[in-house]
């Protein structure tokens, strides 16, 4: 499954790669919406894991612009619920990854990315 | 335990011989399988219990995704990725639990995350299927760089020379004496490099989960229940590659791996050095359980 909990790890590793290669886009995707438990403590926990902008424009590109620009101070449960919902509850089930820096296509399908290189794009 | 046979790998291309020896094998027994992995063991239930909320890791290896679902007693307190190379695995892991898990396709030589990113990796019968030493050696580096420098933490197990039969260790006798590369002294000290047969009964219908009264041999062994045989067409055998680990050989290779990253090894040191930075790693528990050795290890910085 691709949801925005793993983009927001997914880095580009094709050789000599190693800068500007983060947050990989999103090409030609269909996504599923689908509910997931929700788990405030997780959450909180979470959060300061989190490359902020690179989730909201993540969340963009898939059509979603309930998160705001800056990680707000005040965590109430009202955003807790809207970054529970970017985070767990959109699914891209088919397109691909492209890399912002050397433009590698990690496809996906099935909602499984497939992050494998060929033997000679490895670093 | 299974009836294994000593192997000798062809050095020349690790790749194709894993592509051929693991990963081809994986792909084509992926559902019978998972139907024999579902009994978590110990130590690693233990790993997991153990992790505060909120963080996330990444399952190396994660086969049909078994370790996703715990802690048992807090599930979705942490979030564990699972990663793996065969693709037929990960369909089934990405269910695990009957919960939508997040899986990713890739290999555990790559390192396609952020650096440092995750909070804690496991790595559970896996780092075996690699053919050479340079190559275990650089699948620990890949763990040890996916978790955070500051409080990452890894659990790594794999499969040992000695072996648990019903609960008294045991090593793999040899089927021939004279072959020297199975003799006893070799394989307590090197390691053994195997084929573990996998026979696929065709048309095979696996018993699911919830098995009873087989209990030390569902954990004990590491996985070898023969599937049920249909009787009209004859089962197919798989032979996987494994590299059984000498009595020690586990906590050398993540030694020597992190030495080789530029880690220390061992406890923060009392004292700072003030303007030096110091990364480090220690190794919290290592050990056998039930014909597996492990590692788990914590990094540091200062
Ligand atoms: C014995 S299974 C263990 C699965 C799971 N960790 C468990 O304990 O049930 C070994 C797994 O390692 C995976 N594997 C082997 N070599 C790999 C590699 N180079 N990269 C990623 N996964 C690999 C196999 O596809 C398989 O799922
Ligand atoms: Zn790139």
């Amino acid at each position: 499954m691709v949801r925005l909990i793993t983009h927001n790890l997914l880095a580009c590793h094709a050789k000599g790669c190693t800068s500007n290669n983060f947050p990989l886009q999103f090409q030609d995707v269909s996504i599923e919406l689908r509910d997931a438990d929700f788990n405030a403590d997780f959450l909180r926990g979470f959060l300061p894991r989190l490359e902020w902008p690179a989730l909201v424009g993540a969340a963009r590109q898939l059509g979603d612009t309930s998160l705001p620009a800056e990680q707000p101070d005040m965590i109430d449960d009202e955003f807790l619920q809207k970054l529970h919902h970017v985070l767990l509850e959109i699914h891209v089930e088919e397109g691909a990854m492209v890399c912002p820096n050397c433009k590698h296509v990690y496809p996906i399908s099935n909602g499984i990315p497939n992050m494998l290189l060929a033997e000679h794009e490895i670093g | 335990m299974p009836d294994v046979q000593p192997t000798t790998v062809s050095v020349e291309n690790p790749q194709s011989y894993e592509d051929t020896h693991v990963h081809a094998v994986y792909d084509e027994i992926a559902p019978h399988f998972a139907s024999t992995r579902y009994k978590p063991w110990p130590i690693i239930a233990a790993f997991l219990a153990s992790l505060p909320t909120g963080w996330i890791g990444v399952d190396l290896g994660t086969g049909n995704g078994k370790y996703l679902p715990l802690p048992a007693d807090r599930p979705g307190s942490v979030w564990t990725i699972g990663y793996d190379r065969s693709i037929n695995l990960l369909k089934i892991a990405k269910r695990a639990g009957d919960v939508d898990r997040e899986v990713v396709l890739g290999d555990v030589l790559d390192n396609p995350w952020r650096k440092g990113a995750f909070d804690y990796a496991i790595s559970i019968a896996t780092i075996h299927h690699l053919a050479t030493p340079a190559r275990r050696k650089l699948a620990v580096q890949r763990l040890l760089q996916t978790i955070s420098p500051s409080h990452g933490r890894g659990l790594i197990y794999v499969w040992a020379i000695e072996q648990d039969d019903l609960s008294k260790r045991s090593i793999p006798t040899c089927p021939n004496p004279k072959d020297s590369r199975f003799d006893i002294f070799t394989l307590i000290n090197k390691g053994q490099d195997v084929f573990v047969p996998w026979v696929l009964a065709q048309q095979a219908d696996p018993k699911p989960k919830g098995r009873k009264g087989k209990k030390t041999h569902a954990i004990s062994s590491e996985e070898s229940e023969p599937a049920p045989t249909a009787p009209s067409s004859p089962p197919k055998v798989f032979e996987r590659y494994y590299h059984m680990f000498a009595h020690g050989e586990l906590t050398d290779l993540v030694t020597e791996a992190a030495l080789e990253t530029g880690l220390v090894i061992g406890q923060p040191p009392e004292a700072i050095v003030p303007g030096r930075k110091i990364q480090g790693v220690q190794i919290v528990q290592d050990g056998w359980e039930r014909s597996n050795y492990y590692v788990e290890v914590h990094r540091w910085e200062l």
